[in-house]
């Protein structure tokens, strides 16, 4: 299932890093990826798609939201 | 007032009364050091002989005291060598603080001499790490470190400092510091009690699992409460072991790979399985899509990445396992449950027929049940174990009769052997009040058996029993039973054990009969300091029952 994830998390070295390593200790591939640093908010949003299992995503999601720096996240299918 | 980044970090650490590092010295934290030359008195040192070393003893410290364990490396291969004893805590969920050296920022990806990507390395093995290359960041991110270390789900934390961090110049204010999203931990409200109390209320045949979160929390009592109260039989996973004695007629034993065969057996009739504090790893499940086919699953952890991760649960409860079993007991019934305990009593007996059969295949030779159940009883099950990993930490699971909560330390997730070691040298200083005894085979006593000299120098009464079976025990084991008996690259010589233990100072004998067995121990078990008591055991022994990797619960072998 194609899924898009939305993450709103504190603008720290590392936190795309950790988050990415979820992925790929699953071999999780993201198919696209933007993340951008919110102008005097030292936050950042990072927005990535990926094909994931869909019994997989809901751990996935609460795993990257134990990342300390996550703030929010959210994630929907996309349809085809 | 100004001080450097290195006093700056000690006081961080008094402030946090840290009373003990395990560690190394080397070229980048050498400053660290240097402050810590003035403060002898206020933390202990201890010097281990290997960095991996240094995170065992800081596992064992945590688990045994409480506390976050600390220690302190150096950068590349200090750092690297670290790395399997913060795995290990994290899969266990052990609170540590590891703090590695790194060298100048200048220097950050130059390829300096012992520079290694840290962060990099470390980053999928702990639960935060943040890499500091100014002093005056120092305060706020030690603070943040034991914060996370000890809050929520326990775990290890990493602080990498640069050199010139460490020599630079700062004032000091310490400030404690809340990570609001580990603040609040129990996410569950009256409804859910009411509806867990239904469900076990309504419940015949209950069996409630008993996981290494009810020691984190603290829990015991309550577990004990429930179980009597709600007459429940209750097993444990290898961490939830010491959480409940024999002396409480509910209690149904270890389950899992190597647990009793009646927990196995009946996970799979129980009608409810209530989990507290475990993870349902896959050495308790089995096969996951023929585990508990007939139960409702009440899963309490206070990860919330835990609930429906391996097994779907029904009613998930995100929260600590104390306070949700206090909110829980009022509204527990008095159970009538009886005649489901007998059925594991039922089941007890053919497991003790098979285990009598398998016992008579080695008249002559000690096996390993044996000399844990001897230990058991000379030391009335009131001692520390730390066991290594493979055959010896499962008889140790199997056949030590823990009477006090938090005496069993092993290394669950990670699987670490080398690990017995090291992580008694953390009890022993984490609780010297105890006798900690290491149950050890002859493969992992030599992963790290150079922590002979850390026992020397610091005079630490650890006893050491290494059941010697000239084999990597559980690996022959598989061989044995899935492999044909090919015994590929497992037969092991080792050393002589008695004069190695000796030109360390420590006791030493070794036995091989029998007949000598009960006198042994007792002579080990009386020695007021560290003795190694090597005990030559039944060269292909094997532990069971056992559940085959990727079968189901209920298909337990028995032999």
């Amino acid at each position: 299932m194609l899924y898009t994830v939305d993450i709103v998390t504190e603008n720290r070295p590392g936190v795309l890093y950790r988050i990415a390593g979820l992925l790929t200790k699953r071999k999780i591939n993201i198919e696209r990826i933007n993340a951008y640093a919110v102008k005097g908010k030292g936050i950042s949003k990072i927005f990535f798609t990926a094909d994931v299992e869909k019994k997989v995503m809901e751990t996935l999601a609460k795993q990257i939201y134990k990342v300390i720096e996550v703030a929010d996240i959210k994630y929907h299918e996309v349809s085809h | 007032m100004k001080m450097s980044g290195s006093e700056i970090l000690i006081k961080s650490l008094l402030k946090e009364r840290v009373e003990v590092i395990f560690g190394y010295p080397g070229g980048a934290n050498m400053p660290i050091y240097d402050a810590l030359y003035d403060y002898g008195k206020q933390i202990r040192h201890i010097l281990v002989r290997h960095e991996q070393g240094a995170a065992h003893a800081a596992e064992g410290y945590a688990r045994i005291t409480g506390k976050p364990g600390v220690c302190l490396v150096t950068s590349g291969p200090g750092a690297t060598n670290l790395v399997t004893g913060v795995a290990d805590a994290m899969m266990d969920s052990v609170p540590m603080v590891a703090i590695t050296g790194q060298v100048a920022a200048e220097y950050l990806g130059s390829d300096a001499f012992q520079e290694t990507d840290v962060m990099g390395i470390t980053t999928p093995i702990t639960k935060w790490n943040c890499q500091v290359t100014h002093a005056d960041e120092i305060v706020e991110t030690v603070a943040k470190a034991f914060y996370i270390a000890s809050h929520g789900r326990p775990g290890p934390v990493v602080i990498d400092i640069t050199k010139n961090a460490q020599f630079e110049e700062a004032d000091f204010f310490y400030k404690k510091v809340v990570v609001k999203k580990l603040a609040f931990t129990n996410h569950f409200d009256d409804d859910e009690v009411r509806k867990a109390a239904d469900l076990i209320n309504r419940s015949k045949r209950p069996i409630l699992l008993v996981g290494h979160g009810v020691l984190i929390s603290g829990a015991e009592k309550e577990i004990d409460e429930l179980t009597r109260k709600g007459e429940i039989p209750a097993a444990a996973t290898l961490h939830g072991l010491s959480v409940m004695s024999w002396s409480n007629p509910w209690f149904v034993g270890l389950t899992g790979m190597h647990g009793k065969y009646a927990p196995n057996v009946l996970t799979n009739e129980a009608d409810l399985v209530i989990s507290a504090g475990m993870r349902f790893d896959d050495r308790v499940v089995g096969k996951m899509s023929e585990y508990a086919p007939l139960a409702k699953v009440i899963h309490v952890d206070v990860d919330a990445s835990e609930h429906n991760k391996n097994i779907k649960a029904d009613l998930p409860i995100v929260g600590d396992i104390k306070t949700f079993l206090k909110d829980l007991l009022p509204h527990i019934n008095t159970g009538h449950r009886r005649s489901w305990r007998e059925q594991f009593r039922i089941l007890d007996k053919k497991e003790q027929t098979a285990e009598k059969k398998r016992l008579k295949k080695h008249r002559d030779d000690i096996t390993m049940d044996e000399a844990i159940k001897t230990l058991s009883e000379k030391t009335n099950g009131q001692s520390i174990i730390v066991a290594d990993v493979g055959q010896n930490q499962m008889f140790s699971a199997r056949y030590y009769d823990f009477k006090k909560p938090n005496s069993f330390i092993t290394s669950g997730g990670l699987g670490t052997m080398g690990f017995a070691l090291p992580a008694a040298i953390g009890t022993a200083v984490g609780n010297p009040k105890r006798q900690t005894y290491v149950v050890v085979g002859d493969g992992g006593i030599q992963m790290t058996i150079q922590e002979l000299g850390t026992i020397m120098q610091e005079n630490l009464p650890i006893k050491i029993l290494l059941l010697n079976n000239e084999f990597l025990g559980m690996v022959r084991q598989w061989q044995e039973l899935f492999f044909d008996k090919r015994y590929s690259f497992t037969n092991m010589t080792g050393p002589n054990y008695v004069d190695l233990a000796k030109a360390y100072g420590i006791k030493a004998k070794k036995i091989s009969k029998k007949i000598n067995l009960r006198t042994a121990i007792s002579e080990f078990v009386e020695s007021k300091e560290s003795y190694l008591l090597e005990i030559k055991v039944a060269k292909e022994g094997n532990i069971f029952p056992m559940v085959p990797t990727g079968v189901a619960v209920d298909k337990v072998r028995l032999e």
